[in-house]
């Protein structure tokens, strides 16, 4: 346990009936970092991120974020607290256009429940709408439909979707899924800015990424803890050297 | 007021007999819902169609016997119909579709019997064999009520080993976790659905014709249905056999003991216990909690 | 179609679009002016009013819902009673019907938007049956299977003006009023803030959640508030009939917001009314020829989901953004 760690597991487990998904994962995310999740398909990576992101309840152990226990608050509270993740199969509002997937994600975190003003009134909204969706790169997209968008520049949108509600620590699940070459190296390039102000948390198969940019590196297998350390202790570490940087790299 | 536990015996056995129609109708729309994630609305309609096409073989044959097999069939091949050709072209369309298609096909299985057999209700007399009374140790009991526990529970019993022992219970209980898996491993899920409505809708004809006898027959006698099969579905949990049954025999007994204390809270015990089961475990007894996510 | 007529009709019908609710109340007004029917244009009005509520539901929230009818004869009771029991000022007894509906939608929401999906038809519908049952019980208040009867409103005074009810285009005038009012909230909440969260909520659930949309709250909100809309119908026909059934508390009358979205267009502003024209309509023609109806009903609720999801207006709407 860390006090510089934003967040805290603590003997985290989720056990699904009979099948164990994550067992007594105890792990840190230091503060204004970069850590990376990885492991082999179906080690647990996004189970765990579901759990620290609120949607799923923990069958035990404790999430600790700024000191404060978020077990069992519920899912909407998180984009609140100030934790956001961006979901690995593309999970956008499919028939709204790309600005207004943002809008009303930037719009959800600044009003409970405004049945009155005109919507479009509050310009502040759009324009915290468009300086993000800069940001990733789809201000030509504006007005376009989600749905109609490429592969791409969904998870692109994504990512802007999540970033909307400013969060402190950002989860990012596997942001580079079925993108080409250019397109990982300029999510990759938009993430480590976008570490300027904020936590990262990533989980990603592409191994030379991973080990570029991050400052620390979570290794799961089997759904418990394998090893947790620096990309040059992960490097060393026999026993992740054998499981997982022992198969064919990516 | 003087109630004496003889009374209280024989309202819970009437509440078993109760429970039993409750039953038949509850696990037929569980099936269905359980596996196929469709509310059929037409449950009550099918239901009282049972109720009807008896009265018109038994009528013809005088052979009740007869009608217990004739009657499930001609219901179940109803929703065999029904299912190929107006709710298969609306999977994938989300779940809404098939609840307002099978809305609307109540309506017209409703309007067709008033057309076919009049729109004044009509009673359906106790098969001679049945009809009588029985010492049950807590006084006397009607013959017909008894067999209808007694063929209920057969009947449950020769499903739960359908369902338990059977290959084909097998596949029904493995697309009730997950239809995907069905697919993968090669089956027609489009023919196991067929099936399970058909064995759905057949159950519920059988209900209608057993629950003739006692409450006489009217093209509007499946509304009230619908609803109790509603209220049996969310109290024993969704797509959860055992649930049906519990929750059915539960509330037949419930029914039939607030009729004894204060007969005109009968109904509304009914809706105080679905309330009940929303706010305490609203997933339902038996049901898991993956089915309200 | 030469260039100006089209240019002509593009900007009327981008106005209208920007102006859901002037336009709506506009084509409304002008109605009767056409429509030589004037008491079955009342019932279009107010059945449209019903399904434009139910529609709030179903259309842009994504609920099936069974139970509306209760808030419909809720409004209808509480606004009837009123009058008829009380001698309440029909301007009270009117909010009184309201606040009747809106109470029901909180009661039958806190039971029932706590589950999801199909869970939330079966609900409604169950427990719509038990405010059926409920106020058919309390007969010596609600005159039971027989209705209410004596919701006099002969006379409408409105500062100067003095309205007749006993005529049917000025019934059909100071009703308008009342629904136009509604209307124009309808409008003004679905471009509101929360007009957005209902769209993100109805299109994608999860995510709505993950960005920080309390779901139930939502959803409870936007039940009382259709809730609302249905009990002004339910109130103003209570006015209309001078009675009320114990019928407008039934699955049937449920079943009947439900046709005349779906059949207007579920999902777009002006659909409930055109469904409520075209069904009442040709309800008005068949029934003189057969007693069939039911059977009719289902048969052209069939052909709509299988064939026509986005009923009349939806599909015209569909061929003019092409």
């Amino acid at each position: 346990m860390n006090g510089a760690a934003i967040l805290s597991t603590q003997g985290l487990s989720k056990t699904f009936g009979g099948f164990v998904a994550n067992r007594n994962v105890s792990v840190d995310f230091p503060r204004g970092k970069l850590t990376a999740i990885i492991g082999p398909n179906g080690a647990g990576k996004s189970t765990f991120f579901n759990m620290i992101s609120g949607g799923l309840k923990p069958s035990s152990g404790e999430i600790l974020f700024e000191g404060n226990s978020v077990v069992g608050v519920m899912q909407h509270h998180f984009a609140k607290i100030g934790i956001s993740k961006s979901f690995q199969i593309t999970n956008l509002f499919r028939d709204l256009t790309v600005l207004e997937n943002v809008r009303v994600a930037v719009q959800a975190i600044h009003c409970r429940f405004d049945l009155w003003s005109p919507r479009n009134r509050h310009h502040e909204w759009v324009d915290k709408a468009e300086e993000l969706l800069r940001l990733v790169g789809l201000q030509a997209r504006l007005r376009d439909r989600a749905d109609r968008l490429a592969h791409g520049e969904q998870r692109s949108l994504e990512i802007a979707v999540a970033l909307a509600s400013d969060p402190k620590l950002l989860l990012l699940d596997e942001p580079t899924a079925g993108m080409s070459p250019e397109e990982t190296r300029t999510i990759m390039d938009l993430i480590v800015k976008l570490l300027e102000h904020r936590t990262i948390g990533l989980v990603e198969h592409k191994m030379k990424l991973v080990m570029g940019v991050s400052d620390n590196i979570i290794v799961l297998h089997h759904g418990e803890l394998l090893a947790q350390g620096t990309p040059d202790e992960i490097r060393s570490n026999d026993e992740v050297r054998r499981v997982y940087l022992g198969k064919a790299r990516h | 007021m003087d109630i004496s536990l003889t009374l209280i015996a024989q309202q819970l056995v009437a509440g078993v007999s109760l429970g039993s129609i409750y039953v038949l109708v509850g696990v037929g729309l569980s099936l269905i819902f359980g596996l196929l994630t469709i509310v059929n609305f037409a449950h009550g309609a099918l239901f009282m169609v049972g109720a009807y096409v008896g009265t018109y073989v038994f009528l013809k044959t005088g052979n009740f016997w007869l009608c217990l097999v004739a009657v499930p069939l001609a219901t179940g091949f109803i929703g065999l119909v029904a299912e190929r050709l107006l709710i298969r072209p609306l999977y994938g369309r989300g779940p809404d579709y098939p609840l307002l298609l099978t809305f609307g096909l109540a309506y017209v299985l409703m309007d067709v019997v008033r057309m076919l057999f009049g729109v004044q209700g009509e009673r359906f007399d106790t098969p001679e064999a049945l009809q009588g009374a029985v010492d049950i140790g807590v006084g006397m009991f009607p013959l017909y009520r008894l067999v209808l526990i007694a063929f209920t529970a057969a009947l449950m019993l020769a499903l739960w080993l359908f369902i338990e022992k059977t290959r084909f219970g097998l596949i029904i209980r493995a697309g009730a976790r997950d239809a995907q898996v069905l697919r993968v491993l090669g089956i027609d899920v489009s023919r196991v659905w067929l099936a399970i409505f058909g064995l759905g809708s057949a159950l519920a004809g059988l209900a209608g014709l057993l629950a003739a006898p006692m409450r006489g027959v009217s093209p509007e006698m499946g509304i009230p249905v619908l609803v109790e099969a509603f209220v049996i579905t969310v109290v024993g949990g969704m797509g959860s056999l055992g649930g049906a049954i519990a929750a059915g025999l539960l509330l037949g007994i419930v029914v039939s003991m607030t009729t004894l204390f204060q007969p005109e809270m009968a109904e509304l015990s009914m809706f105080a216990l679905m309330a009940l089961t929303l706010i305490v475990k609203p997933q339902g007894l038996f049901g898991r909690k993956g089915l309200l996510s | 179609m030469s260039g100006q007529r089209s240019a002509f009709f593009r900007t009327g019908a981008d106005w209208a679009a920007r102006h859901r609710a002037a336009a709506t109340t506009l084509v409304l007004a002008l109605f009767p002016l056409i429509f030589p029917f004037h008491t079955l244009a009342i019932n279009i009005l107010l059945f449209g009013l019903f399904a434009a509520g139910y529609n709030l539901t179903f259309g842009y929230t994504g609920k099936l819902s069974f139970g509306h009818a209760a808030f419909f004869g809720g409004g209808a009771y509480g606004c009837g009673i009123l009058i008829a029991n009380y001698d309440v000022h029909w301007a009270l007894a009117i909010a009184g019907g309201i606040l009747l509906g809106g109470l029901i939608a909180l009661v039958i929401g806190l039971l029932a938007t706590r589950t999801r999906g199909i869970y939330f038809a079966m609900i409604t519908l169950a427990l719509a049956q038990c405010v059926y049952f409920v106020f058919f019980h309390a007969a010596s208040l609600t005159g039971g299977d027989n209705g209410l009867r004596g919701v006099n409103v002969v006379r409408v005074e409105l500062g100067p003006l003095q309205i007749n009810l006993l005529n049917p285009l000025a019934k059909y005038y100071f009703m308008l009023g009342l629904v136009g009012v509604a209307v124009w909230a309808l409008a003004r909440i679905l471009r509101s803030p929360f007009g957005a969260v209902l769209e993100a909520v109805r299109e994608n659930e999860g995510r709505a959640r993950a960005c920080g949309v309390n779901i139930e709250a939502t959803r409870l909100l936007s039940l009382v508030i259709s809730g609302m809309v249905c009990a002004l119908a339910g109130a103003l026909n209570a006015i209309n009939l001078s009675t009320v059934a114990i019928d407008s508390l039934s699955y049937q009358t449920s079943g009947l917001a439900m046709m005349l979205t779906l059949l207007g267009g579920m999902g777009t502003f002006f659909g409930p009314f055109v469904g409520s024209a075209v069904f009442l309509g040709i309800e008005h023609i068949v029934t003189g020829y057969t007693e069939r109806w039911q059977l009719i009903v289902g048969i052209v609720f069939i052909v709509l989901v299988l064939f026509f999801p986005k009923g009349i207006w939806g599909t015209i709407l569909q061929r003019y953004a092409k």
